[in-house]
């Protein structure tokens, strides 16, 4: 068992690290305190091929796999976990559904450019009254001849005012429950489609979560992913590779908090010594260094199944409830070793705490990864 | 225009002073399993050849000397859009100074064929002797423009912008030609793309020892020295604290005079 990374993955991983710290951690403050889209930041990525990282190059991307991807995502999370999460939609939860699930005119059409970064997609599932419960959709698809006419609204959707392109979960009818979620390809500009409001949060302020509107908005049926009540399966597969990058993006988080409480503690002298030679601080540290190593552990074994094809929704829930919980733990204590001076904006570890809790929510919330890992359990 | 770069791996620069280990036996920094990179002065000298194979065509290769680790550097180059790549490796080089890399580097390049340009770094990001360059271009029969920050290239002619003291020289002239390169808002190093980066980690590179190259015992390592490293020390750094009295404007003053002092301004 080799759990080192080959040259490959470390030449990669270094390309990544040094574009972050030189191109993205310099702006994230501002891109959190302006809740302010990296724009220029993401244009960027796309053109060194980290928007669709692990999509072949024929359809765009830049033939990497799910390790190369968790690896960007914890290196650009580590500086800037909102551009952390717009990369991490577009890859897993956009890009990589439609590769996995799209026909050959759909990749054609859409993955490319938003592989190539040229584009930006959004992942459109949760709804006002459909969270944890993603199966009751009341967003409607009606079929019209060679059409589906979209009806409803979605909540809470990352990168919803900047996307190109969104994947829409809807319902053929409500009675069949999940059986009958289809998943379709909406286009930017379609007439009925707008964003109607736009969400002012704690944390990854940078990144847009949007309520989009659908009203009367006609998709052709040549837009349809897969088959007419897939969509339910689509999302949940989906979900287990975008549960790998939220993953990694906690993982990014915590490692931030952790290096900056080395180097605080190294530095801050009280009763005439670094605290960092109190033990209850370096306890602290110890412990913030074993659960982002585990963390990691978890995320790239999730990573490595998906890449030989392996189902793997009980090691990626493992690996998103564990690194989240983790990122959760160790930017409080980060906080607490800072002291006061955490408590405040000059210095980056209130930002790392406050982008830390969403990944305890989105994609999946604590309670809904036990409960699929119970599930697992028990068969 | 065949373009050669020699590059350099070496220990992170960016290492905070504290983790930097002495060897004192042998007088040289201890890897200690730090993170290696290309000297940052080849990564400009390497953005400079890329940017006029990119306006005049012609082929760009990299050359390392060192360790095998040196590989990745290398691998790095050809990431970052450099044709081909060679290393030079051999225990026999332990113990060089200049010369005997100078040596080695000039016989890696005339194997790779006789280039219009070698690009060097004005200096290395470690021991920053600034003499390889022109020893090289000694070595190489070729002349050298040191100092070089900024190169354009028409009709087999080329233009460089030579930093001296108090601004700029502007040389002529025609290869083959040795440059030693400075960084500018010119040569600021691209990131290798990610699909470069996986086609550049399929790519072999051939390693070649002294004897491949030719190289006789006597023009490398310890035997061919010509300066001699006598000691290595840390540089003790002090640290104090001067709080400047009085009212604002009487407390730049003070500033602007104790540091007119000291000749930092
Ligand atoms: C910043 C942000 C970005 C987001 N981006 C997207 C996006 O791009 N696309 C998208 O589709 N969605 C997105 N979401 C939505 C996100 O996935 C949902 O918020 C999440 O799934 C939870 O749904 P909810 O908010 O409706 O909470 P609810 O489902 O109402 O949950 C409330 C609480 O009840 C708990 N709970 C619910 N059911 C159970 C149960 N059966 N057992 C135990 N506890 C339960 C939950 O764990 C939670 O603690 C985003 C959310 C946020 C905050
Ligand atoms: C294999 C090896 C063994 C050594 N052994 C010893 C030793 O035993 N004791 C000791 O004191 N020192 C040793 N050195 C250090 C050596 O003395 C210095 O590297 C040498 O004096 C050149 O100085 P510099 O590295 O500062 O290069 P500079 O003259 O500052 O370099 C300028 C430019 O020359 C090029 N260049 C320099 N070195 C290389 C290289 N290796 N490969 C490709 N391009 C290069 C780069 O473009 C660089 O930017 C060794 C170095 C090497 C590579």
């Amino acid at each position: 068992m080799d759990l080192g990374l080959s040259p490959r993955q470390e030449m990669f991983r270094d390309m990544v690290r040094d574009f972050a710290e030189k191109e993205v951690a310099p702006r994230a403050a501002a891109v959190d305190a302006e809740a302010r889209f990296p724009a220029q930041t993401i244009r960027m990525m796309g053109e060194l091929g980290l928007m669709g990282v692990a999509i072949p190059e024929e359809y765009g991307g830049a033939g990497g796999d799910m390790i190369c991807y968790v690896i960007a995502i914890e290196e650009i999370s580590r500086a800037c976990a909102s551009t952390g999460v717009i990369m991490s939609i577009n890859n897993s939860m956009v890009c990589d559904l439609i590769h996995k699930f799209g026909d050959e005119r759909q990749k054609r059409r859409f993955l490319i450019p938003l592989a190539r970064g040229e584009q930006l997609g959004c992942f459109c599932l949760s709804e006002p009254d459909a969270g944890s419960d993603s199966g009751n959709l009341r967003v409607t698809a009606t079929a019209e001849g060679d059409h589906f006419v979209l009806n409803g609204v979605k909540n809470f959707i990352t990168n919803g005012r900047e996307a190109d392109i969104a994947i829409v979960f809807a319902t053929v009818d409500r009675q069949l429950k999940h059986k009958g979620i289809s998943a379709l390809v909406v286009e930017k500009g379609t007439p009925g489609f707008q964003v109607l409001k736009e969400e002012n949060k704690l944390g990854i302020r940078g990144s847009s979560t949007c309520q989009l509107l659908f009203e009367q908005c006609r998709v052709p049926r040549e837009n349809l992913l897969g088959e007419i009540g897939e969509g339910f399966r689509i999302a949940m597969v989906s979900l287990d590779g975008g549960r790998i990058g939220i993953a990694a993006q906690a993982v990014g988080i915590a490692r931030a908090a952790l290096e900056a409480s080395l180097q605080y503690a190294r530095g801050r002298v009280q009763f005439g010594r670094p605290i960092a030679a109190f033990q209850a601080i370096q306890f602290l540290l110890a412990d913030m260094a074993i659960r982002i190593d585990a963390a990691r552990l978890l995320t790239y074994r999730a990573a490595s199944l998906r890449d030989g094809g392996v189902p793997c929704t009980r090691e990626s829930s493992m690996a998103k409830l564990s690194a989240s919980e983790a990122a959760m733990w160790v930017t409080t204590k980060a906080i607490q070793i800072y002291g006061g001076y955490g408590y405040i904006t000059d210095y980056p570890v209130e930002r790392h705490f406050r982008d830390a809790k969403v990944t305890e929510i989105y994609e999946g919330t604590s309670e809904i990864q036990r409960l699929v890992i119970a599930g697992h359990l028990l068969g | 225009m065949r373009i050669v770069v020699c590059v350099k791996q070496i220990i992170d620069p960016e290492l905070p002073a504290s983790q930097f280990r002495i060897d004192a036996s042998s007088n040289r920094q201890r890897p200690n399993g730090h993170p290696l990179v290309i000297s940052p002065y080849d990564e400009n000298a390497l953005e400079v050849a890329l940017r006029l194979k990119e306006k005049a065509g012609g082929t760009v290769a990299v050359v390392s000397a060192g360790e095998p680790s040196a590989i990745s550097a290398l691998r790095k180059g050809l990431a970052m859009g450099a044709d081909e790549a060679a290393l030079i490796s051999d225990p026999a080089l332990d113990g060089s100074d200049a010369f005997g890399l100078a040596a080695a580097l000039a016989r890696g390049i005339q194997k790779l064929g006789i280039p219009d340009l070698v690009l060097c770094g004005c200096e290395s990001g470690d021991w920053a002797d600034r003499t390889v360059g022109p020893i090289l271009a000694e070595a190489l029969n070729i002349p050298c423009v040191s100092f070089v920050a900024q190169v354009d290239g028409e009709d087999g002619r080329l233009r460089m912008r030579r930093v001296v003291e108090e601004g700029y020289e502007v040389w002529e002239g025609a290869p083959p030609l040795l440059l030693t390169i400075l960084s500018h808002e010119s040569n600021i190093p691209r990131y290798p793309k990610v699909k470069d980066i996986m086609t550049a980690s399929r790519r072999s590179i051939p390693t070649w020892s002294a004897a491949d190259l030719g190289v006789e015992a006597g023009d490398i390592g310890k035997a061919a020295i010509r300066t001699e490293v006598q000691q290595l020390t840390l540089p003790s750094r002090e640290s104090r604290c001067e709080l400047m009295d009085g009212e604002p404007a009487q407390q730049v003053t003070t500033l602007i005079t104790k540091l007119r002092e000291r000749k930092a301004i």
